[in-house]
């Protein structure tokens, strides 16, 4: 059970491509990385989720704090790559219609 | 001889207060497992100076109270000092980075034991052994 | 006789036998004896310098190069002696934490209780059993003024202490918001959504399904806040559908609004509400399908409510070698009249 996040930076815009789990262990992590992103102002993130296997409520915790900060600081934020699974997690909470998701399903 | 002292300027002065206070134990009459013990306690002190100070001191001293004999250790510096003291005297702190046996094994290691320190100022640290 | 004699007796009774023959014997002696020093806390250089003494003292003859070579090893161990010690002292306050805890988990478990009440006219079973020691998930149960039966059921997104923390003051808040008829279900997820993002932190969110029942008409109103959608069983026609609703998670947005849903309830029709934990289940190969707990349901449907709940956690929680990873919630509510 691990996570690899990927960061890649373009002018102005940042690319994170997670891999694997995202539960109550790796979570952590991944908020760390993505506080460091949040941090200044008028970011343009992406967060490709195409390669996690598993993402549990935790880690759609830290989704949403994110979100709310890069909102915030008058950024933005899109999600991608989103399995079946994900999608239902994102629609069942009522996210799919505040947060920007693109791309269809897999 | 009832004080000495080394100043802690580069690594070899460690080994230099270890032999000083190995010295000092064995004539006021330590055993070999408390020589060792205090030599230890010594090294720790003096390698937190050698290391996040600079410079310092460790000063070696009898101590004699209520008919028991003793020696006491004083390390001192006016390096950066210790801001979360709390967090420095915790197990597991200091050690975790494979420090050795930080300050919680100095403790330890000797009987009494006391530290004041300032942001900025610098650290004090006292602690004896008395001959059972 | 102290330990530190009766200690320097027996080592050298032990090294005089195993110096004269290496028995298997001796060596399950000092094994013995290995034990009694943990337990008297004899730090490790200690034995080195009794073993120096005692060779010493047996072999007047022996080399001096031996003897000091022990110098070196009462050095190394003085470092695994600290070691040792540190490792007590972080046991014991392991200890106390754990001690903690679970005094913190029962007075959650009293703070959080909800009984489950009997009707007549409504069988009710309901179970909640947290993934660790503290539960983020919450059900619960009141009547309001006007005798209309009020259900709510609850996850924070988050685990262990902090959610349950959350969980403590989300119950407070239910609580003074139930009793009032006038509080229709989107109203107190309204409120609800306010109190959240007023007064938690920052990655702290919840999910929740509020749902208020009418004993007269048989009818349920409810709203949900992201929650995880329940059941409607339709005896009738023997068919399970998703629980209609639609909301944002409460702590996002103040302002918020949440539709109101209703569902009537002939005899013998199911409301079935669960936390993720239970769609959550992770199975051999792969994830529980929410079709998976519609043929839990059929299995035990002829039993009481409370049987078919606790049927159910059992079921899964053995599927998952009874490690959940994550707090388990479920109640069912069958009209009876």
């Amino acid at each position: 059970m691990n996570i690899t996040v990927d960061v890649n930076k373009t002018d102005g815009n940042t690319i994170m491509k997670i891999s694997g789990e995202i539960d109550a262990y790796t979570a952590p992590k991944l908020k760390e990385t993505i506080n460091q992103l949040t941090k200044e102002d008028g970011k343009n993130v992406v967060i490709d989720l195409t390669d996690v296997i598993y993402m549990d409520s935790t880690g759609l915790g830290v989704l949403v704090a994110a979100f709310k900060k890069i909102k915030t600081n008058g950024g933005s934020f899109i999600l991608t790559g989103l399995s079946n699974r994900l999608q239902r997690l994102f629609t069942i909470t009522g996210l799919s219609e505040i947060m920007d998701i693109k791309g269809e399903s897999k | 001889m009832t004080r000495s002292f080394v100043n802690i300027i580069n690594e070899w002065d460690i080994v230099a207060a270890r032999q000083l206070c190995r010295e000092f134990a064995k004539e006021l009459g330590f055993g070999i497992v408390d020589q060792a013990r205090i030599t230890t306690a010594v090294s720790e002190l003096a390698r937190n100076i050698f290391l996040y100070a600079n410079q310092g001191i460790i000063i070696v001293e009898k101590i004699e109270k209520d008919g028991s004999v003793g020696l006491i250790i004083i390390a001192e510096d006016h390096g950066p000092g210790i801001g979360n003291l709390a967090k420095a005297m915790e197990d597991g702190y200091s050690t975790s980075g494979g420090l050795g046996a930080g300050l919680p094994g100095v403790k330890r290691l000797m009987d009494d034991f006391s530290i004041d320190s300032e942001v900025g100022k610098g650290t004090v640290i006292k602690t004896a052994k008395w001959l059972r | 006789m102290d330990f530190q004699e009766s200690l320097l007796w027996k080592y050298k009774d032990i090294l005089t036998k195993y110096l004269a023959v290496q028995s298997e014997q001796t060596l399950y002696l000092t094994q013995k004896l290995s034990k009694e020093i943990l337990e008297n806390h004899i730090p490790p250089e200690e034995v080195i310098n009794l073993h120096k003494s005692v060779l010493n003292e047996l072999i007047p003859e022996v080399p001096s190069e031996v003897l000091v070579s022990f110098d070196i090893l009462l050095e190394i161990m003085m470092s695994y002696g600290l070691a040792y010690l540190e490792h007590q002292s972080l046991r014991y306050k392991q200890m106390e934490l754990e001690m903690e805890l679970e005094f913190g988990a029962n007075m959650q478990k009293m703070l959080l209780g909800s009984a489950i009440p009997k009707y007549d006219y409504l069988d009710i079973g309901a179970i909640s059993i947290p993934a660790k020691i503290m539960n983020g998930d919450y059900f619960h149960f009141d009547i309001d003024s006007d005798q209309e039966l009020k259900v709510a059921i609850a996850d924070v997104i988050g685990k262990g202490i902090p959610a349950a923390l959350c969980m403590s003051m989300i119950k407070y808040a239910v609580d003074s918001l139930s009793y009032s008829k006038h509080n229709s279900p989107e109203v107190v997820l309204e409120r609800l959504n306010r109190i959240v993002e007023k007064n938690v932190d920052l990655g702290i969110f919840i999910t929740m399904f509020y749902g208020s029942y009418n004993p007269k008409q048989h009818v349920i109103q409810y709203a949900s806040a992201g929650h995880e959608p329940g059941f409607f069983y339709n005896k009738k026609e023997n068919s399970f559908v998703d629980l209609q609703a639609k909301g944002l998670l409460l702590g996002i947005d103040p302002h918020v609004t949440y539709p109101k849903f209703e569902i009537s309830l002939e005899i013998g029709d199911m409301i079935i509400l669960l936390s993720d934990g239970v769609t959550e289940t992770r199975t051999e190969d792969g994830f529980l399908e929410r079709e998976m707990i519609i043929d839990l349901l059929n299995k035990y449907m002829h039993l009481s409510a409370q049987e078919i709940v606790n049927n159910i956690y059992r079921d899964l929680s053995k599927i998952q070698h009874y490690q959940i990873r994550d707090d388990f919630t479920m109640i069912i509510m069958r009209r009876l009249v």
